[in-house]
């Protein structure tokens, strides 16, 4: 096990309460994605070479090993006792010396951008997506956005249709990470409130059928790249 | 007509990007797309466009079971007429 692993790769990007947001720099780096390489263990290291594409490949290593050292250094222990397992639907969390730990983490890669989120309590989620243009842009704007969504991005014209879906579906994605269902949550069931959807950047959020769960909805994007962040700190 | 690996093939080569992929080339049974490096937007795109292409309402919930071609192309064998 490397003795530290050395900070090149990431720093803070935001606060947001008591959420701690990270940025990873998923920039091509041989040195970095050695040293990566050696945070992992026997079955990140598997299911990093199930990737056929390297740059999936890089961005899990890269990613995965600065989320190691973020837990290390909030759960205060050593790379060897902490274990990533993930629930049903891939949701990951952390267990220190098999015991799971009091922590709330959730990570995104797209591109060169990763983005960690962690909070002592609760449950989060992030979403980060690289504002590259999307072919299939009106088929995703039709499966994932309701119909005032809809209208909100075909009133916008040119690069900014583009943006102002990504901002949607980031923060669609934030609150189905940190719900934790993925892949298997249809996103275009619910709408993101007005407020949010006009341009203010943080506000509250209960989904159709979960109004006991009171969700902080934040958009934290910049010019790189769209991102959201989604924390219910009342939660497990 | 074409079969049910063609028309999903001519989808894929299509609408996602897969490194080391060439048009035409057979797919990879048990490949699983976001072992493929794809991403969730294009993932979220070709279930809309399989939907279309085959006539056949799957849910979310469905369709994320069926990541691989070889799922994607039995349960299509099975459920689109
Ligand atoms: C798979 C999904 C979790 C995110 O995919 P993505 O945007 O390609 O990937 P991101 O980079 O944002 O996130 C990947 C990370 O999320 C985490 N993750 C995986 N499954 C998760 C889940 N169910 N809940 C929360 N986090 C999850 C993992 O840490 C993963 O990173 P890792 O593999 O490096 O550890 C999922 O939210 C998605 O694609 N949803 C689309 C919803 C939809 O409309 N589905 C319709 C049917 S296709």
């Amino acid at each position: 096990m490397a003795p530290a692993l050395a900070t090149g790769w990431w720093g803070p990007f935001t606060q947001l309460d008591d959420v701690v947001v990270t940025h990873v720099d998923l920039v091509p780096n041989e040195t970095n994605e050695q040293e990566a390489w050696t945070w992992l263990d026997g079955e990140e290291r598997r299911r990093a070479c199930r990737f056929q594409h390297n740059g999936a490949k890089r961005r899990y290593v890269l990613c995965r090993a600065s989320l190691r050292s973020l837990l290390c250094g909030a759960l205060s222990c050593r790379n060897h006792q902490l274990a990533l397992g993930s629930s049903e639907h891939g949701k990951p969390f952390a267990a220190v010396d098999r015991l799971q730990a009091p922590i709330a983490f959730n990570v995104s890669h797209s591109g060169q951008h990763g983005l960690i989120a962690l909070a002592p309590r609760g449950r989060v989620g992030v979403d980060v997506e690289e504002r590259a243009a999307q072919r299939n842009l009106d088929v995703l704007i039709d499966a994932v956005l309701s119909p005032r969504e809809r209208a909100d991005v075909m009133a916008a014209s040119g690069r900014q249709k583009l943006d102002v879906f990504l901002d949607l579906w980031t923060l669609k994605e934030a609150l189905s990470k940190a719900h934790g269902l993925g892949l298997s949550l249809d996103v275009s069931s619910f709408e993101i409130p007005p407020d949010i959807r006009n341009g203010t950047r943080s506000g509250m959020f209960r989904m159709p059928g979960m109004p006991e769960v009171a969700w902080r909805l934040t958009n934290i994007g910049t010019d790189r790249f769209a991102a959201a962040v989604a924390h219910d700190e009342e939660g497990l | 007509m074409a079969s049910t690996e063609e028309r999903i093939r001519a989808l894929v080569d299509a609408n996602l990007n897969i490194e080391g992929r060439s048009e035409g080339q057979p797919l990879t049974p048990d490949l699983n797309i976001i072992d493929a490096g794809v991403s969730s937007t294009d993932v979220v795109a070709f279930w809309r466009l399989v939907c279309e292409e085959f006539g056949i309402d799957i849910s979310a919930e469905e369709f994320a079971e069926l990541l691989t071609p070889s799922d994607l192309i039995a349960y299509l064998d099975a459920h689109s007429g």
